[in-house]
């Protein structure tokens, strides 16, 4: 038994030392790369450290949502009257098309910081947008769902401050957190062209990275280096998930209140290999050590801070309102302040295409989601009650969720548009944004169906079609709503870039409100009121649509298909 | 009720030699091993035993749920393999579908069955009515108490009037009191004769509730878990749990399990 525990991780440690040589030639490459802040080198040999460059744009991003998330998911579950404000806003936030509002997020950071800096930190932010608010739920909803005798049993053997933070708080966000991370992190990449291409004043500068070369590529119609960036962009997706979300994923189960019993755990002989082979350990042991200090001042001041008196704690609180409350009325008065600049301008003629255009769009929406449904729906039918099939599917998702959707142009413009036009290519590319929420969301709701339930239906002999209709399709009806929610707002941000697509220098445009703003963003210089209208009109939708269908669909379900 | 001798019938259920075995987290489990049985018609038999000792597996195995990795299950003079319709089975976690009404979860069955639909209403009723559930038809589980839900189970299970019962800690999840009304009914349904089920087999942690309800007890114990000692019951029902040859029955059958 012993040999075979050595013998395994001796095995993952030559595989794990394989792939720390691949990381190794990766970061070898990024110090060979010249800094070239003007216009994208496009040769072969500098994308190993453009894809550097990118996972650092990344990484930095999603330690930044990590914070917010925890921060903010914190705030609101703490206290009920903060979470009453806290959650609607990010609600707000999460259903907004993010991407519609960069030229607005880009102009603010562009004019913070000079130069390439304020680039960087508006790429940063633009992925921030894409990460935080999915992480920032996930912490509130590991918060809010811990046993209330769990508490109780906390409360009694007094376990408050930081102790309470760090073995009861922490501990119960992790699962739910890390999930939302996988999801957040593909999330990233699919959007980092659109994070890479940054636009000022109407005009369109590039980040050298992996999202850019993608996009440059494309526009000079060069479909082997297109390829090749691809490839690289698959192998890091995988490698990621090999070495870092994979074993996060299986730790984090460790976290999961009440019996694991249902849904089969993840394994991961990274995790296996990290926490038994010697290497590791001494690393963590170092690692510990190396920490100690910086963590026991930071528990000091954290601990002195919540020793302060009560009225010196309350007038603390209350400057921090103060500082937030004078934020929002800067961020309110510089709105305001836009929207008469807005409203002084002329009145663009083609607003009056917006209803239209809306219109045109949410059928392709809703093209898209038939679609989606119509093969995510029985895939994780299948797959989700085969452990083994799901422990394939899950990771082939993740990768699909990663591609970003401009990266598939070369391929839409050379199949489909030219053969069947752009707007079949449009209805494509949204799905790309839409359906790997309905297959992760399907995936888990047919995974978490109690084991005795299964055991009964087949001991009641029911055939396969009873068995979709009594059980398997109720008890994934709450999860495939969620997965449609977050489907169709990844939907309407894939949107924005799917109705207009350049390769070769050749621009395609199918009708709809993405090309419309996609014309209001650059074309001309930009038409500021245009693009304000054409924003406006798709919140609009967005929370009409939310409250009549999903909200009312999302309680129905939740009260009807609960399994207690 | 007279308990047939087990050798007088060919038996209606004949475990032999069986086995199971899971290869968990790398590690083989090794649950069953070698567990011989036969079960006659018109018998009621408890199999009990500690925790973890593979007593809900052996009872999966003889519904087809899990299929044996060692030995065969005979029913009726016939190898079984898959699922065995000619059972049905009580959960000991009621195992109700939660969107479904008690009408609906007791039809479930019947309708997998091809049970002619003009059938499906009054036989349903009939079986809700014997667990004491009438009026309750278009309740949802939630809306009942945990006793009602297991009278539930039991009706769902009784309605496809299958040839074997078979029950899974009943009564584990229940309290005390209820546990207690709903044990004297499964014996009422058991031997009323208007019943067409009459072969009943149980598994349960108590050894009190197997020594008043069977006519054979069926200890296993150890690891993997073997047939310690099959044990008959000859006591008059019902069985006054304070009787000296109540107590010796119990007595005996905690000496070999501990």
């Amino acid at each position: 038994m012993k040999a075979a525990g050595t013998r395994r991780a001796r095995r993952s440690t030559a595989r794990l030392a394989g792939a720390a040589l691949l990381l190794a030639a990766l970061a070898l490459a990024a110090v060979r790369l010249r800094p070239s802040a003007s216009g994208v080198p496009a040769g072969l040999a500098d994308l190993p450290g453009l894809a550097l460059r990118s996972l650092a744009r990344m990484s930095a991003a999603y330690l930044l949502s990590l914070a917010f998330a925890l921060a903010y998911g914190g705030a609101a579950a703490r206290s009920r009257r903060a979470g009453r404000v806290l959650l609607p806003v990010l609600d707000v936030l999460q259903s907004i098309p993010v991407l519609g509002f960069f030229p607005v997020a880009v102009a603010f950071f562009a004019g913070l910081l000079p130069g390439a800096a304020g680039m960087e930190l508006a790429s940063v932010f633009l992925i921030f947008t894409g990460m935080a608010w999915n992480m920032a739920f996930g912490v509130y909803e590991g918060l809010s769902t811990i046993p209330a005798d769990l508490a109780e049993a906390a409360a009694g053997f007094g376990v408050s401050g930081r102790l309470r933070a760090m073995r009861i708080l922490l501990p119960a966000a992790v699962p739910k957190l890390v999930y939302n991370s996988i999801v957040s992190w593909a999330g990233g990449w699919y959007f980092l062209i659109a994070c890479e291409i940054i636009s000022v004043g109407g005009k369109r500068r590039a980040l050298p990275g992996l999202g850019s070369y993608l996009q440059s590529t494309s526009d000079a119609g060069d479909l082997a280096a297109n390829a090749a960036g691809l490839a690289v962009l698959v192998v890091l997706v995988v490698a990621l998930d090999l070495v870092l979300w994979r074993p996060l994923s299986a730790w984090s189960e460790r976290f999961r209140y009440g019996q694991a019993g249902t849904s089969t755990p993840d394994s991961s002989r990274v995790l296996d290999w990290w926490l038994a082979a010697r290497g590791p350990r001494a690393l963590r042991r170092a690692a510990a050590a190396a920490l100690r200090t910086p963590l026991a001042l930071l528990g000091r001041a954290w601990d002195r801070l919540a020793a302060l008196h009560p009225r010196a704690r309350r007038a603390l609180v209350r400057a921090c309102a103060a500082l937030g409350i004078a934020g929002a009325g800067w961020l309110g008065i510089s709105l305001v302040r836009g929207i008469a600049r807005l409203a002084a301008s002329p009145w663009p003629e083609r607003a009056a295409e917006i209803p239209l255009a809306i219109l045109a769009s949410t059928g392709r929406l809703l093209a898209a989601y038939a679609l989606a449904l119509a093969w995510t729906v029985p895939v994780a039918v299948w797959a989700g009650s085969r452990p083994r099939v799901s422990r394939v599917v899950r990771p082939l998702a993740e990768v699909g969720a990663s591609v970003p959707a401009i990266a598939l142009f070369p391929l839409m413009v050379a199949v489909l548009v030219r053969h069947i036009g752009v707007s079949v290519a449009a209805v494509l590319l949204v799905l790309t944004g839409m359906q790997w929420y309905l297959l992760f969301n399907g995936l888990a709701g047919v995974s978490a169906i109690p084991e005795d339930l299964r055991e009964a239906a087949r001991s009641l002999g029911l055939p396969w079609r009873m068995r979709l209709r009594a059980l398997v399709l109720p008890a994934v009806a709450p999860s495939l709503v969620t997965g449609s929610i977050t489907g169709w707002g990844g939907g309407w941000n894939a949107l924005i870039v799917s109705e207009q697509l350049s390769y070769a220098g050749v621009t395609y445009s199918a009708f709809g409100i993405g090309a419309l703003l996609d014309d209001a963003t650059y074309r001309g210089g930009g038409d500021p009121l245009l693009l304000a209208l054409c924003l406006g009109a798709m919140v609009a939708t967005i929370a009409v649509l939310n409250r009549l269908v999903w909200r009312r669909l999302q309680v129905w379900t939740a009260e009807t298909f609960r399994i207690e | 009720m007279p308990a047939p001798a087990p050798a007088a019938q060919p038996p209606l259920l004949a475990l032999e030699g069986v086995g199971m075995r899971y290869a968990m987290a790398g590690k083989e489990a090794n649950v069953l091993e070698g567990v011989d049985l036969a079960l006659a018609d018109e018998e009621l038999v408890c199999v009990v035993g500690p925790s973890g000792c593979g007593k809900s597996t052996l009872l999966r195995i003889v519904h087809g749920l899990v299929a044996p990795t060692s030995g065969r299950v005979v029913f009726e003079g016939r190898q079984a393999s898959g699922v065995n319709l000619a059972c049905a089975m009580v959960f000991q976690s009621f195992a109700l579908l939660p969107w479904l009404t008690v009408l609906e979860n007791v039809t479930l069955g019947l309708e997998a069955r091809r049970v002619a639909p003009a059938e499906r209403r009054p036989r349903a009723d009939r079986y809700i009515d014997m667990v004491g559930l009438e009026g309750y038809e278009e309740a949802y589980p939630r809306e009942l108490s945990g006793g009602m839900k297991q009278r539930v189970g039991l009706a769902r299970a009784l309605a496809v009037e299958p040839r074997l019962l078979l029950l899974d800690e009943p009564f584990s999840a229940l309290d005390a009191l209820t546990s207690i009304s709903l044990r004297k009914d499964l014996l009422d349904i058991w031997a009323s004769a208007d019943v067409p089920v009459s072969t009943v087999l149980m598994v349960t942690h108590s050894i009190e509730e197997a020594v008043e309800l069977s006519d054979r007890v069926v200890v296993i114990a150890g690891r993997p878990g073997r047939v310690a000692e099959i044990l008959p019951v000859a006591l008059p029902r019902p069985r006054d749990r304070k009787t000296p040859g109540f107590t010796a029955a119990v007595d005996h059958i905690f000496s070999l399990i501990v």
